[in-house]
């Protein structure tokens, strides 16, 4: 069948793709080329080489930052999944209120993390927060000042992190759970099958689908954390616990900004490293 | 002939039970986990609702019940405007988002030819890049296309850089679908944009509600571009009220919550009232992604 539409209709893609080419891959490579310049934002740039980057590698503040936002992914991606799993297993029994406790935990993850991470600063405040005020009144007095110790201030953010976004990740193993036919439970059981074998060689290899979305969206995600972080400790006590995209975000209004698009293109790297690799495990574990 | 059922149906149940059963640590745990997930929530509307009187130490597990602080926060925070700005480039933001992914992903399914490989190549390369990465050379951009404090830029950038995502779901979506109606459709005198826009367009509610939901929330929320594009009173949208209202009323705690309160309301007023499409956009949009 052949009917002379003209052939426009194969151009569709088009208008999507200008738009996204002048916001999104103009930027891009504006940065991957401004990356190789001493560029301040007003004069005109200078090829500078490596420069750059060499300069990335000597700066203190800025590996502070690197370390801080791949100790913020190690603390929070598995944390995260590991509560997301959990949750789902729960859910996925049959209890009444079901619906409300699952309405409950997904509720965080529907609030901006700005706003979130403001409450839980008030919240968190030492000495006169709620927090501090309930942990008195069961007797323990927390009197140390948990902004000013940066690994305690690290957890505390991994953690309402992980509070916000747990809901989330449950969800999404929660329709991988329920898309297991029952009669695969049914045949573990009749096979005699224990709920951990059942777990290991039923559920777990039909969650891969519903794992691998989890871990790429959560490396993505807490790689790039900043809300989160900018809302609670302001990067603070000094820089750290500033991620990286802070430290891009705070050189935009400065005077480096070929050197700040150096900055993220490395992080550019930080992340396309782990997903890139994660693609391919789960490539490789969907093929056998 | 009844009891008899009533044993299959017993029979039924227990062998399936092991996994559905309720135990009390069970339950115990559901309410613990209940807990967690409630209580900062409640301890806020505590804090929004303190009135001045004994200062905080006075708080009580029951609230003070001291509403003018909403009002306060409401007037002093300019929320009412955040708000509106919001709806405005969130609307606009998935307007033009949908409209511009639909057909995008609609062209990619149905015709797969080198220029449309290659576009879809690119956007899926980019799916991986989040949109921080751009921000000073966009910033750059912007200034030069007198783009800062307007609507139609932050509208722009926040629908790009949901594309990759929607145009993806799309596409996937409709070459699962036969394409025998579109053609029923041309046939019939339609243009492939019209039996697009007639035909398929309508068929794939389901993702375009997996898009509004999923991308709109993250319009609504956002944060990382608005603190840059949107800087005048006038455009700040709700993320940016809260956290310069907190920058400037720091020392005022029931205050800073009663706004707080106020800027999620409207998120969480959306997704109780829409609660279901919410679970099915976000497992639709999972599990085809």
């Amino acid at each position: 069948m052949h009917i002379d539409t003209g052939s426009w209709h194969r151009y569709m893609a088009l208008p999507a793709f200008l738009l996204f080419s002048l916001f999104f891959l103009f930027p891009l490579m504006q940065g991957a080329v401004l990356s190789f310049t001493d560029w301040d934002g007003f004069s005109t740039p200078s090829f500078i080489g490596f420069q750059n980057f060499v300069d990335f590698l000597h700066d203190a503040r800025a590996l502070q930052d690197v370390r801080t936002t791949v100790l913020f992914a190690l603390g929070s991606a598995p944390l995260l999944n590991l509560c997301g799993l959990a949750l789902a297993l729960l859910l996925n029994k049959k209890f009444r209120g079901k619906q409300v406790v699952r309405a409950l935990l997904y509720l965080p993850a529907v609030i901006s993390p700005m706003i979130m991470g403001s409450i839980w600063y008030l919240l968190l405040q030492p000495k006169r927060g709620l927090f501090a005020l309930l942990l008195q009144r069961v007797g323990v007095s927390g009197q140390g000042n948990w902004m000013l110790s940066s690994n305690l201030a690290l957890v505390i953010i991994v953690l309402v992190n992980v509070w916000q976004y747990a809901g989330m990740t449950m969800v999404i193993y929660l329709a991988g759970l329920q898309a297991i036919p029952l009669e695969h439970y049914e045949a573990a059981d009749i096979e005699g099958a224990s709920s951990s074998q059942t777990f290991r060689h039923i559920v777990f290899p039909q969650l891969i689908p519903s794992l691998k979305i989890n871990i790429i969206t959560n490396i993505i995600g807490s790689l790039s954390v900043f809300e989160a972080i900018l809302a609670l400790t302001d990067g603070g006590p000094g820089y750290d616990t500033e991620s990286l995209s802070i430290y891009i975000l705070r050189m935009c209004y400065g005077n480096k900004t070929g050197y700040s698009t150096a900055v993220a293109l490395m992080l550019f790297l930080i992340i396309l490293i782990p997903v890139f690799i994660s693609l391919r495990f789960f490539n490789k574990v969907e093929e056998r | 002939m009844k009891p008899n059922t009533t044993i299959v149906a017993d029979a039924r149940k227990t062998r399936l039970s092991p996994r559905n059963r309720l135990d009390w640590y069970l339950l115990a745990i559901v309410v613990l986990i209940s807990c967690v997930a409630i209580i900062p929530f409640y301890l806020l509307v505590l804090l929004a609702l303190k009135s001045p009187i004994g200062g905080l130490a006075a708080i009580r597990l029951m609230p003070d019940f001291h509403f003018v602080n909403f009002i306060t926060a409401w007037q002093r925070s300019a929320l009412g405007k955040a708000m509106f700005n919001s709806l405005v480039m969130t609307a606009g933001g998935v307007g033009l988002l949908v409209f511009l992914s639909s057909m995008a992903g609609y062209t990619i399914a149905r015709f797969p030819g080198k220029l449309n490989r290659t576009i879809f190549t690119i956007l899926l390369l980019c799916m991986m890049i989040p949109g921080i990465i751009n921000t000073v050379p966009l910033y750059t951009l912007l200034i030069r296309l007198k783009g800062i404090n307007t609507y139609w830029a932050m509208i722009c950038v926040m629908a790009v850089n949901a594309m990759p995502f929607a145009i993806f779901l799309y596409s996937s979506f409709i070459r699962a679908m036969p394409v025998s109606l579109e053609e029923s459709a041309i046939i019939d005198g339609c243009s492939w944009f019209e039996a697009f826009w007639r035909i398929t367009f309508p068929l794939i509610g389901p993702v375009t509600s997996s898009v509004v939901i999923l991308q709109g929330l993250g319009m609504w929320n956002n944060y990382a571009q608005a603190v840059f594009f949107l800087q005048d009173k006038a455009h700040r949208n709700i993320p940016l009220s809260i956290s310069l209202f907190f920058q400037q009323y720091g020392a005022d705690w029931p205050l800073m919550a009663a706004a707080a309160f106020l800027g999620l309301l409207p998120a969480v007023a959306a997704f109780l009232v829409f609660q279901r499409y919410f679970v099915e956009g976000i497992t639709a949009g999972a599990l085809k992604g």
